[in-house]
């Protein structure tokens, strides 16, 4: 890669590459966008947020980051494969600079517009307190001095990026993630660190929990140096990802099950360490990714986008509500939970039936729209008079008790998990004999994990016991959260296994081409049914979780909100991928916060929807894939640059040219 | 010996158009017949009536002496008749090996719940799956095997995309094989390659073969018996020599002379 990066010529050559409309345009964007987020509120609701000891604020960080990324993709050109990189030199930094000073002058324009103009009747954002914000106190002159200045400043700085080598470039954007990351989650990383002895949690962060200098710069440091290292050895030896895609696929399989492992036993470790309300926020995202992974057996294996998922949540919720509660209206009986999950898998089957015969014959935009109106009518039903008598109305049905398990059925469970995940390793991994036989290190690695997993387990069932019921209480998050994380490992354990099988090789085909799926004896009618019902058993899981933790449900719990949620987070995650839809969950619901639950930003609550918006269209323009793709889906959507790649190394047309046997 | 399809009077209108007029039509056991006709002549609506993909008008279509008309292309299949298709058409996301297990569908038993729980019958049948893959696309040679098992359909070449295609009727183990202008698109070269395979997949496979082509060559090195389309009905059949002197063929390729 070393001959790739052209020594910055200097002089007036350079300018030649300067395309003045983009730099234009891009200028006016970040006008554009930093007037749209003061007037919002975005500045003023951000400020209170303290971020970096003593100056440094949310609000700040909202404006700045405009003209820092945009003046650097002001001069951006795209690299094409085989062709010759475009020239970097000062022209980038004079670009950068230019547009920040355009962005800049639309700010001062807005300054001077809102010193001089009342707004506020239509723009309530429009403070007096937003005013003073953006002149920094001293007045519209000042302001806007600043604006002009700060903004080619800082589109400069951008454009300065282009000159940096990979490695650097790579070691100074980690380093300022990480700082903008530990910074805004300061709530989770408390808790974490509190668990170090020391008083490293005072030595981070200052009484309004903003992070000190001292710190940030060691953490700059020390993620700029792990930016840098990384970056080295992906050129040297590719990045994690394509060596793990180059391994032969007993060994892929391998690793993959050693980090499913690790992962489960992070999950059931990871909450003793937090506090109770990141536990909640933990439970939410555990949650949504129970749905998640259940949509995602619909949407991302048989291809049927269905926006009406919620209505199988709450069907799981309400099954849960009649049959547990004392004081649901038709039914007295109080069911324990476990009892009542039988039922609701029946409820949720029979709902999937419901809602998958009509639509049997419908395909693409008609499905989405149709499925949409059966969500719709899925809370109507459970908000009408006419069930009333059944489902509570409005006024929903409560009182419903705690999720309340035996003793020694936990301790049963974790004891067979433990021989599953030893014997799982043994066979798999282990045992000597293996055919083909996995690396020593992965035999190493495997056998660790296990064995932790076996002792926690085993160390666990100890702790709980076999006498009594256990209850989770709703006010627990942290067992709530054990029990959601329990349903989503089994989700995720379901469609893994679907995936490599029969129904999901048929689910696949019908996804890619259903006339010809049902030519080549896939029964689409039975395939379409089974994909609703799977989906819709798995949401139904959520929907009891959720009305055994909250203690009460009501029908507008089940609004069509939650289903795009689940939807956008499959998608910003990555479609088709069961650690895509994790990681999904985790950012979107877990930092922006779900429906109506708070998540670890709580100052984006306000803006929840718009960030969800901005981000499903950066992500359908720059990453449609997701954030964690299926390998196969990343290739699928970049289908002409794989193509590209295969015509320069002349793999493509060999066919062609073999001489015929 | 016993007609293995036989077709009578079949027949499908779109709106006032005859794609297929009382066509009569059979093919006996080991047969590789070829239809021709011109553009238009309605060979693509014949086959697609065949598999159940188009609902005929009116007609019998018996195949291994059960009528098949009104029944799902998925129970077609499973009778034992696959099809190719004019224009590619394979998963182009599944993989080149996933694509021939997918095919074996109608041949396999286990659902989702052996799947979950891993049955030993189930890994059985995902063993047995993909050694019958393995061994399909074999037959092609080196073309779709080793490194391209896992490749994604959507990179391989055009002609390795028929290829594969043919190898996709190939696993839903038919006795019919139904393959629509398998040489469209190909150099002659390839046309060449393909011609032979059509003979092997009669030869070693034992496929019964109804092949629509454009490709006089291929036509004429490859069938038992040519049947000509026109304007939906047969206007000629015999071998390839009996049909390219057909005046009525001629007239319908090229048009009658002025008189």
């Amino acid at each position: 890669m070393a001959e790739a990066i052209a020594p910055p010529r200097l002089g007036v050559p350079a300018f030649e590459q300067l395309n003045t409309r983009r730099v234009a345009t891009w200028g006016s964007f970040i006008g554009i966008t930093a007037v749209f987020v003061s007037i919002i509120g975005m500045v003023e609701t951000f400020s209170d947020r303290l971020l970096l000891d003593p100056f440094l604020d949310l609000g700040d960080l909202a404006l700045i980051w405009i003209p820092l990324v945009l003046g650097y993709t002001a001069t951006y050109r795209e690299t094409l494969e085989g062709m010759e990189p475009p020239r970097k030199g000062i022209h980038n930094i004079v670009g950068g600079a230019a547009a920040g000073l355009i962005g800049g002058g639309v700010m001062a324009l807005f300054i001077l517009l809102i010193e001089n103009v009342t707004l506020r009747d239509i723009f309530p954002n429009v403070s007096p307190e937003l005013i003073d914000l953006l002149n920094f106190g001293h007045g519209a002159g000042f302001g806007v001095v600043a604006m002009i200045v700060g903004g080619a400043v800082l589109g400069g700085v951008g454009g300065v990026f282009h000159l940096l080598d990979q490695s650097t470039r790579a070691a100074i954007s980690s380093g300022l993630l990480w700082v903008i990351t530990i910074s805004l989650l300061e709530l989770i990383v408390t808790d974490l660190v509190e668990e170090i002895p020391g008083p490293v949690e005072d030595w981070l962060y200052n009484n309004d929990g903003a992070l000190r200098w001292g710190a940030a710069i060691a953490i700059f440091a020390l993620f700029a140096f792990i930016g840098y290292a990384t970056r080295s050895r992906k050129d040297r030896s590719g990045s994690l990802r394509s060596t793990i895609a180059a391994m032969p696929e007993h060994q892929r399989t391998g690793v993959g099950l050693v980090a499913a492992f690790l992962l489960i036993g992070l999950g059931f470790a990871l909450p003793s360490m937090l506090g109770s309300f990141t536990n909640e926020i933990l439970a939410t995202v555990g949650l949504f990714l129970l749905m998640g992974l259940g949509l995602n057996i619909v949407i991302g294996l048989a291809g049927l986008l269905d926006l009406g998922y919620v209505a199988f949540f709450a069907v799981g919720a309400y099954a849960v509500a009649v049959l547990t509660s004392p004081s649901s209206p038709k039914f007295d009986a109080t069911w324990p939970f476990i009892l009542a999950i039988p039922a609701v898998i029946l409820a949720a089957a029979f709902a999937g039936v419901m809602v998958g015969t009509p639509v049997i014959r419908m395909r693409g935009d008609y499905l989405a729209i149709v499925t949409l109106g059966f969500g719709e009518i899925a809370r109507i039903l459970f908000i009408s008079d006419w069930l009333k008598p059944t489902f509570g109305g409005a006024q929903g049905i409560l009182s419903i008790p705690s999720l309340a398990v035996w003793r020694w059925v936990i301790s049963l469970t974790l004891l067979v998990a433990a021989v599953m995940v030893a014997r799982f390793s043994w066979q798999r991994l282990i045992r000597p004999g293996i055919e083909p036989a996995p690396s020593p290190r992965l035999r190493a690695a495997a056998a660790g994990v296990a064995a932790l997993i076996a002792v926690g387990s085993v160390v666990a069932a100890t702790k709980i016991g076999i006498d009594g019921t256990f209850i989770v209480q709703g006010t627990q998050p942290k067992l709530v959260f054990y029990a959601v994380f329990f349903f989503a490992i089994i989700a995720a354990f379901i469609s893994w296994r679907l995936q490599d099988s029969r129904v999901g090789r048929a689910w696949m085909a019908m996804r890619e081409d259903e006339q010809v799926a049902e030519a080549m004896g896939i029964n689409t009618t039975t395939a379409k049914l089974m994909a609703f019902i799977t989906g819709a058993i798995l949401a139904s899981f959520g929907g009891a979780l959720f009305a055994a933790k909250i203690g009460s449900v009501f029908p507008n719990s089940f609004a069509l909100i939650v289903s795009i949620i689940v939807l956008v987070l499959i998608i910003v995650g990555g479609m088709g991928n069961i650690p895509g839809v994790a990681v999904g969950a985790l950012v979107l619901v877990g930092i922006l916060g779900g429906p109506t639950q708070p998540g670890l930003l709580r100052e984006f609550e306000g803006f929840k929807l718009l960030i969800y918006g901005a981000l499903l269209i950066y992500m359908m323009l720059k990453r449609p894939e997701g954030l964690l793709p299926s390998s196969r889906r990343a290739q699928e959507l970049h289908q002409e640059e794989v193509m590209q790649d295969a015509w320069l190394k002349g793999e493509a047309g060999q066919a062609e040219t073999e001489p015929a046997t | 010996m016993a007609a293995m399809l036989t077709i009578d009077g079949l027949t499908k209108a779109f709106g006032g158009l005859h794609a297929i007029d009382h066509l009569d039509f059979h093919i006996d056991k080991n047969e590789i017949v070829s239809v021709i006709g011109p553009n238009g002549a309605g060979k693509t609506t014949f086959f697609n009536t065949i598999t159940g993909m188009i609902r005929p008008d009116d007609g019998q279509i018996i195949f291994e002496e059960l009528d098949i008309v009104g029944l799902d292309p998925s129970e077609i299949t499973r009778l034992g008749i696959a099809r190719t298709f004019q224009n590619v058409r394979l998963f182009p996301n599944m993989t080149v090996l996933e694509n021939i297990m997918v095919a074996q569908h109608s041949r396999t038993r286990r659902g989702a719940w052996s799947a979950i729980l891993g049955t030993p019958a189930f890994r059985r049948e995902e063993v047995e799956i993909r050694q019958r893959a393995e061994e399909v696309l074999s037959f092609f040679g080196t073309r779709l095997t080793g490194y391209r098992f896992d490749q994604p359909a959507f990179t391989l070449s055009y002609a390795n995309r028929r290829r594969l295609e043919i190898a996709r009727a190939m696993a839903t183990q038919p006795d019919l094989l139904l393959l629509d202008e398998p040489t469209a698109g190909m150099n002659p070269r390839e046309t060449l390659e393909l011609t032979g395979l059509i003979g092997r997949l009669r030869s070693e496979k034992g496929f019964t073969i109804v092949v629509i082509e454009h490709d006089m060559r291929v036509v004429r090195d490859v069938s038992d018996r040519v049947v000509v389309l026109d304007h939906g009905s047969r206007i000629a059949q015999g071998t390839y020599h009996e049909v390219s002197s057909n005046p009525e063929v001629i007239e319908a390729y090229l048009g009658k002379t002025q008189e």
